[in-house]
């Protein structure tokens, strides 16, 4: 028989996430090479609403484990229930959502299920006759293409593909029971906690200037800031700026800091790591200033500059400054 | 507490990075190995924690012997002991069974990882090794807090801004993000001085590992290239003002 490709839904406060509708895409496109089916699984508690919206997601079936055990559950017990699921079904391919729900499940299930897990992954697709996947090495700077010839866990970064279209046809849901005492109890979530606001609200500013590690020294930052004067605009930063203390946490863009949308966003010295884009690759006009040809951030800008953020940044604060000056 | 510690060592500055001749393999100049960015961090809040609670920190890395220089750091930094298990692997799950094998022979309450390797940008071993030993784990940890002998509480992020507060029974695992705590300069006296400290090392074999089992399978790198792009950044050339008139005007017509 065929064997199923199943995703893993991702879902928060009753909502499902939007990397579950590219991870159908993904699935269907396999399950279609593969002949099999294409299967869609919540674990979690109180499901209604989320079930009730992904009836006509595209999958074929919905498996649900509803129980209240996993109301509070961390991810030792979630990567139990996936698994024992998963050695039900056999799936060929089991598909996640490298976010960081997903980080944290990928390697859990694959190693109890005993198979291979390939994060970070960008595409998965059938070439000569192998299932492919593509994932960066070395600050995305490369990737490598790894053929599959087991089955696996494959994490799929976000934006890698199209949502799927909905169905017309309702997918038949499957209420799975699972063995709920004995789940491990060893950990168990407290609480949900709110980064607290900060002074400024990055994810409001219309220009958005950012820094990265290239900036190299916290003393070197006023040369940007003044940039993003001159233009109007707000300063944010990615992560390593944020961890060095050189930035408050709320002018962090990615991942694991704030999504950002402005018209124009300019990054200063940032390679362009997965966990950056995430935040910042819906901006309507991308900028970025790189000494390196190959950072990943020229994959998703729409303009690029390869040389030296301090010969380009002062230059463009001149300018802007002098533009201005003309218009008043 | 007993702590032990992940520490990986991954290539410093790399300047020439090339795809090897093979066409599935990376090559680089540089030999210098550095200790892994949120492996420094997850150190550094075993130092704060042994200093708050007392016991030890037993660093541990899998890699050839170029991978000392990262456990003398880790010595310098303050460490009490360090293991070597001699096995240069990229394969998580090699790694992770590695890890985890040498992890039976110390004893801890508490082990730290990072979260991702900087080469490999795997984001596996941690949460692997945790789920081979069966212990409780978290992943993307930015704070912990010792509430008793058997119990702390961890932060994780949840991305967009958000955490989750776990209570976690102890011995357990936790993937500590880069920024957990304020990073300490090492003095190089410091550093020089720990070269004096013994470092145990072990091959997989006196780990009771087989060979066998640890050969990466099930899959085929085919190859290792630059990105292919679906779409081309347009790229500015001439004098930087040349290229500050051309950016102010597209930065102009964008909003
Ligand atoms: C779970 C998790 C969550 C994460 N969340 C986030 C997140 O929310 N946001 C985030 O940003 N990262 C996040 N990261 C970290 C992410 O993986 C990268 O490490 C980080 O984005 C790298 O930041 P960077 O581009 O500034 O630094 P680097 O990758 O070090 O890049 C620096 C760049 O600067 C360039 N450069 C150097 N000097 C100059 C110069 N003079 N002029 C021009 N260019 C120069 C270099 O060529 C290089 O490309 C997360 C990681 C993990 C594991
Ligand atoms: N060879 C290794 N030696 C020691 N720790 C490692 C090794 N490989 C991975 N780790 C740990 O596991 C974490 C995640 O690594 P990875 O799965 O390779 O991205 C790292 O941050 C390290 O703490």
């Amino acid at each position: 028989m065929a064997r199923a490709v199943l995703v893993l839904v991702e879902h928060a406060g009753g909502k499902v996430d939007s990397v579950t509708s590219q991870l159908l895409t993904a699935g269907r496109q396999l399950a279609t090479q593969l002949n099999g089916g294409l299967v869609a699984l919540v674990i979690g508690h109180q499901l209604d609403g989320v079930v009730g919206a992904l009836k006509i997601s595209g999958a074929d079936k919905i498996l649900r484990v509803d129980d209240p055990a996993l109301a509070s559950a961390a991810g030792e017990a979630q990567g139990q229930v996936i698994a024992q699921v998963a050695r039900q079904i056999e799936p060929r391919f089991l598909l996640i959502g490298y976010s960081l729900v997903g980080m944290e499940l990928t390697p859990a299930i694959a190693t109890l299920l005993g198979i291979n897990a390939f994060t970070n992954c960008v595409n998965v697709e059938m070439r000569d006759g192998a299932v492919t996947v593509t994932r960066p090495l070395f600050d995305g700077t490369q990737h490598a293409h790894i053929a599959l010839d087991e089955s696996a866990v494959i994490a799929l970064q976000k934006g890698s593909f199209a949502p799927l279209e909905p169905s017309t046809k309702e997918a038949a849901v499957e209420t799975v029971a699972i063995d709920s005492m004995n789940l491990p109890s060893r950990s168990q979530v407290l609480a949900i906690i709110e980064e607290p606001a900060g002074d400024v609200d990055i994810g409001k500013a219309e220009i958005i200037v950012s820094i990265g590690r290239g900036i190299g020294n916290e003393d070197k930052i006023p040369i940007v800031a003044e940039l993003a004067d001159a233009l109007g605009g707000v300063l944010a930063c990615s992560r390593p700026v944020v961890d060095v203390g050189w930035l408050p946490r709320e002018r962090q863009v990615g991942a694991s800091g704030k999504t950002v949308t402005p018209k124009v966003y300019l990054a200063c010295g940032i390679s362009g790591a997965i966990q950056h884009l995430t935040g910042m690759r819906d901006s309507h006009r991308i900028i970025a200033i790189n000494k390196d040809p190959n950072a990943p951030i020229f994959g998703v800008a729409h303009i690029g500059v390869v040389g030296d953020l301090f010969e380009i940044v002062p230059a463009l604060t001149k300018a802007a400054k002098e533009a201005k000056s003309l218009r008043d | 507490m007993n702590i032990a510690v992940c520490c990986k060592s991954v290539p410093g500055l790399v300047t020439d990075l090339k795809v090897g001749s093979d066409g599935k393999s990376l090559q680089y100049q540089s030999q210098l190995l550095a200790i892994n960015e949120c492996d420094e961090y997850a150190l550094e809040e075993a130092l704060v924690l042994k200093k708050a609670h007392g016991g030890q920190v037993t660093v541990i890395s899998m890699g050839g012997i170029k991978s000392q220089d990262v456990l003398y750091y880790a010595l310098a930094k303050g460490a009490d002991k360090a293991v070597r298990v001699d096995c240069d692997s990229h394969d998580p799950r090699i790694a992770s069974t590695v890890l985890a094998a040498a992890l039976k022979k110390l004893e801890f309450d508490l082990v730290l990882t990072g979260t991702q390797s900087r080469d490999t940008l795997g984001g596996q071993v941690g949460v692997a090794a945790a789920s081979l030993l069966g212990l409780p784990f978290a992943y993307a940890v930015v704070g912990i807090e010792v509430r008793d002998e058997k119990t702390i509480i961890a932060r994780k992020e949840l991305g967009g801004g958000r955490y989750a507060d776990l209570e976690l029974q102890l011995p357990a695992l936790l993937c500590v993000q880069t920024g957990i705590e304020p990073l300490t300069f090492v003095p190089p006296a410091r550093r020089i001085r720990a070269r004096q400290q013994p470092v145990r090392s072990f091959s997989v074999g006196e780990l009771g590992l087989q060979t066998e089992p640890l050969a990466p399978k099930g899959y085929r790198i085919l190859s290792v290239r630059p990105p292919e792009r679906l779409h081309q950044a347009e790229l500015l050339q001439g004098s930087a003002q040349e290229i500050a008139a051309a950016l102010l005007t597209k930065i102009r017509e964008s909003v």
